[in-house]
């Protein structure tokens, strides 16, 4: 019904704190089953842009809008759950007291269960959604390569497994987007390339759209179909990455000319 | 069982339900086992065990640290005891009501109080203690003030064509035993199921929770709720045990021995309490100790908690029941 | 008619006084701790009840006991500072309101458990009338007022001017830059603690001719009485603290006066209540910071 059009529509965000205008009147679109990017050196109010577009923070005007639906000032786990759009956040987050397992199991219930009240059922219905998402948790285990540590407590793996752990929980609620922020920042390049291939594999093979919101340049053009380029607040440029990385106007404003 | 690098099975002995079986019989014989008195302490263990698996499931589970307690405790006690003294309902439908005001009231308290970070949460479940013994004591029409509610009835059980009287502490022991054993049974059914693995996940990092999905406030909501019927339902058996209930029933010191039984037995285990409960509790009044050395004995375990072993004796307890099981 | 209400408010703005006092000390270890001292008004306690004992047992003068009391309880405060408070420098909100309860738990039970739970006789003290505005006011009650007033210029030209009072406001502002510019953290918050706990014990000196009884629980209520305090006038504002102190003081008198006095005790919990639920900021800042 609705496949011709974007996935997301942002339009006409803006995002004041006093008298500073973080975020100016921003439009964007996702197309759906894209891997779209979002660049910017640091100030240029992606993280604001971010946080105001999946309800960790509220727009002062503008309206924000998922596969059709109009979401706009909806909670963050209402945006989650009902939506299904998920972020990420830059420091890497995991349930670090409990094992791989059940990071990615608690990642799926509320998908799975319909109801607050259903969460608190424990006869015949609810156990076979539990084994169900369980199995699906194993699956995504094995496919990020966890599976030797998969009853491990996740605070104790090393930064670049929790990356992963965090990458296979954003999966388990069958997704139609993705928002990533700063996916790469601080891990080594072996798990990188792990990285890279969880987001082609999800986009391809699931379906998932991806927004990745990203400082590094590099990063961006190597999996990213479509760039737009933020700056002070306002869209600077969009288009195919070896356009943009070309752009007089966004060389100047990396390079703070 | 445990294989050794060489292969080869030692089997040691699994002695967890023939463990559990001594446990559940001494349970069941403890008034013939023990004087009186020890039946009496192992009755106030039971009856804080009762509000102490709701704190447990607020600080435990979701990791919210709530005073609260008492008030609840405290209504529950002065619901429990008017319908009986002014209605003459029996006990069970007592119970019941004590129960659903204390949930129902948690509502119109938890919602603005939930919005409050941490440390002002705390005091304003404080203020629900102190704000509830002032209305107690000057309500005075309703509650009779300081002179409290007396001549509670020995609790009265009318199902059908049975009707009997429980008298005497032996058996009351085993009214108490009873409720105890079903609401230990529901907290274990909250926390086995996907709702209380969404309440710990709340706990370990809230806003990760809801990035997934998971409507902490709701929950939050509903697990405060909880805890307040849990500690109405302790305050009623309360308020028949005493068979008087007065302003006194709202004291901070019943939260901070809730808290004490929670956080020394283990929070965030369900025998953590159990185990909490006999022995600050039971313990403590079985061996008579004066009240004071009482609550110099929890302060400093309060601080012992906070500093050396914040899981209270929840490891040790898992090392035992798994030494118990055969494992090494 | 109007004198009864001025006698009323002049006795509040004395009430006030005892309350800034005590409240002042507990809102400068929020300012260098982070964590609400649930234990303070254990000090006030102690510091009553190292003076009684002093009177009774020692047979010393008023003004000598005050200065044993003080004394005594700034050593009780220096090793719960030293083995409690110091260890709380970053930890969870969770952990100091757990320590302080058990740290209150523990003085106020050993004071109960040692002199016995009943009301003592508080034998010194000003409590001679004097005449004013045509009604009669103890001096004490003028004692307690003048000293509140140098109470708080003195702390004013300590912030301000001393070595530790520009330490203390370096701690409250930012903890991390602190151990960079070479400010020891945990030293400021242990004498912070031991000058607020002092501060509170001199608050029960000054207030216990006018109390004239004297028990081991009666901290407890002081305590309840000041978290409403420090919480409405912002919490690390020592102004604040002192004009919440006021409010609370004559709004206790007047509620007992014209409401009755067995609501005065409530009227401090009662507002904070209602000032959580409604406006969870604070009267005189504008951000929750706890």
């Amino acid at each position: 019904m609705t496949q011709h059009l974007p996935i997301l529509q942002i339009k006409n965000l803006s995002k004041s704190y006093g008298a500073v205008k973080a975020v100016n009147d921003v439009s964007i679109h996702i197309n759906r089953g894209e891997i779209a990017g979002l660049i910017g050196p640091n100030g240029s109010g992606k993280s604001t842009f971010f946080d105001c577009s999946t309800g960790l923070a509220k727009p002062d005007a503008g309206t924000v809008i998922l596969d059709g639906q109009d979401i706009t000032g909806w909670s963050l786990n209402r945006i989650a759950r009902e939506g299904r759009m998920l972020r990420s956040f830059q420091k890497t987050v995991t349930f670090k007291a409990l094992d791989v397992e059940e990071n990615l199991v608690i990642a799926g219930q509320m998908f799975t269960f319909p109801s607050i009240a259903a969460t608190f059922g424990l006869g015949k219905l609810s156990r076979q959604r539990i084994t169900g998402l369980r199995e699906r948790a194993r699956e995504l285990i094995r496919m990020a390569g966890l599976w030797d540590v998969k009853h491990m407590p996740a605070g104790n793996l090393s930064g670049g497994q929790q990356k992963l752990i965090q990458f296979a929980s954003m999966l388990m609620p069958e997704p139609k987007l993705i928002l990533l922020d700063e996916p790469m920042a601080g891990i080594n390049p072996k798990i990188i390339e792990r990285v890279v291939d969880t987001i082609r594999y999800a986009n391809k093979s699931l379906g998932v759209s991806f927004l990745v919101i990203e400082h590094n340049i590099d990063v961006v053009t190597s999996i990213c179909e479509r760039v737009m380029v933020l700056d002070q607040g306002s869209k600077l440029a969009e288009g195919l990455p070896h356009d943009i990385i070309q752009d007089q106007r966004v060389r100047e404003a990396y390079l703070g000319g | 069982m445990s294989l050794t690098e060489t292969g080869q099975q030692t089997r040691r002995l699994d002695l967890r339900i023939p463990l559990a079986i001594v446990l559940i019989t001494v349970a069941l014989a403890a008034p013939f086992i023990g004087s009186r008195y020890v039946t009496h302490s192992l009755i106030i263990a039971l009856i804080f065990m009762l509000p102490a698996h709701g704190l447990n499931l607020l600080v435990g589970y979701t990791g919210l640290l709530s005073l609260a307690q008492a008030a609840f405790f405290g209504i529950g006690a002065y619901a429990a005891g008017l319908m009986a003294v002014h209605f003459g309902t029996p006990f069970y439908l007592n119970l019941i009501a004590a129960g659903l005001i204390c949930g129902a009231l948690a509502i119109p308290l938890g919602i603005p109080a939930l919005r409050l970070r941490a440390t002002s949460f705390v005091m304003c479940t404080l203020g629900f203690v102190i704000i509830g013994q002032a209305i107690s004591k000057n309500w005075i029409s309703l509650t009779r003030g300081d002179m409290g509610l007396s001549g509670i009835p020995k609790p009265y059980f009318e199902l059908g064509p049975l009707s009997f009287t429980v008298s005497g502490t032996t058996n009351f022991y085993y009214l108490a035993l009873a409720i105890v054993v079903i609401f230990t049974l529901l907290a274990w059914a909250i926390v086995r199921s996907p709702a209380g693995r969404n309440m710990v996940a709340i706990r370990e990092n809230e806003t990760l929770a809801e990035s997934l999905g998971v409507p902490t406030w709701h929950y939050k909501l509903i697990v405060f709720m909880m805890s307040a019927v849990f500690a109405g339902v302790g305050g009623c058996v309360y308020a028949y045990y005493l068979t008087v209930v007065s302003p006194l029933t709202f004291q901070m010191y019943y939260s901070t021995t809730m808290l004490i039984i929670v956080l020394g037995g283990g929070a965030g285990m369900i025998s953590g309490t159990v185990v909490g409960s006999l022995l600050f509790v039971g313990l403590t009044e079985a061996l008579r100790v004066a009240p004071e050395l009482r609550m110099i004995a929890y302060g400093f375990c309060l601080l012992v908690l906070v500093f050396w072993f914040k899981n209270g004796f929840a490891p040790l307890i898992n090392r035992f029941w798994n030494a118990v099981g055969g494992a090494k | 008619m109007f004198s009864t209400l001025l006698e009323q408010v002049i006795n509040g703005i004395v009430t006030g006084s005892v309350y800034a006092i005590v409240a002042v000390g507990m809102t400068m270890i929020f300012g260098v701790l982070r964590a609400i001292n649930f234990a303070h008004g254990e000090y006030y306690m102690l510091g009553t009840f190292g003076a009684w004992f002093a009177i009774d047992f020692l047979g010393l003068s008023y003004e000598l006991s005050i200065v044993v009391a003080i004394l005594a309880t700034m050593v009780v405060a220096y090793v719960v500072g030293q083995l409690v408070m110091r260890r709380m420098v970053g930890a969870p909100a969770e952990s100091g309101v757990l320590a302080t309860l058990g740290i209150a738990l523990i003085l106020q039970n050993s004071i109960i458990f040692t002199f016995g739970g009943g009301y003592k006789f508080f034998a010194g003290g000003y409590i001679e009338p004097v005449e004013i505005l045509g009604f009669s006011l103890a001096q004490q009650r003028i004692l307690i007022l003048v000293v509140c007033l140098l109470v708080f210029v003195g702390l004013e030209l300590m912030v301000t001017y001393s070595r530790l009072g520009k330490a203390m406001r370096a701690v409250s502002q930012n903890v991390e830059c602190c151990g960079v510019v070479g400010i020891d953290v945990s030293s400021v918050v242990l004498k912070t603690f031991v000058l607020g706990a002092a501060l509170a014990a001199l608050s029960g000196v000054l207030t216990a001719p006018v109390n004239v009884t004297v028990y081991g629980g009666m901290g407890e209520i002081i305590t309840f009485k000041t978290l409403p305090i420090i919480i409405m006038g912002g919490l690390g504002n020592v102004r604040g603290t002192f004009f919440a102190a006021m409010i609370l003081g004559i709004a206790e008198s007047l509620v007992a006066t014209y409401v009755g006095l067995q609501y005065r005790d409530t009227v401090g919990f009662a507002t904070l209540i209602l000032m959580l639920m409604w406006r969870p900021y604070g009267l005189f800042s504008t951000q929750a910071r706890f």
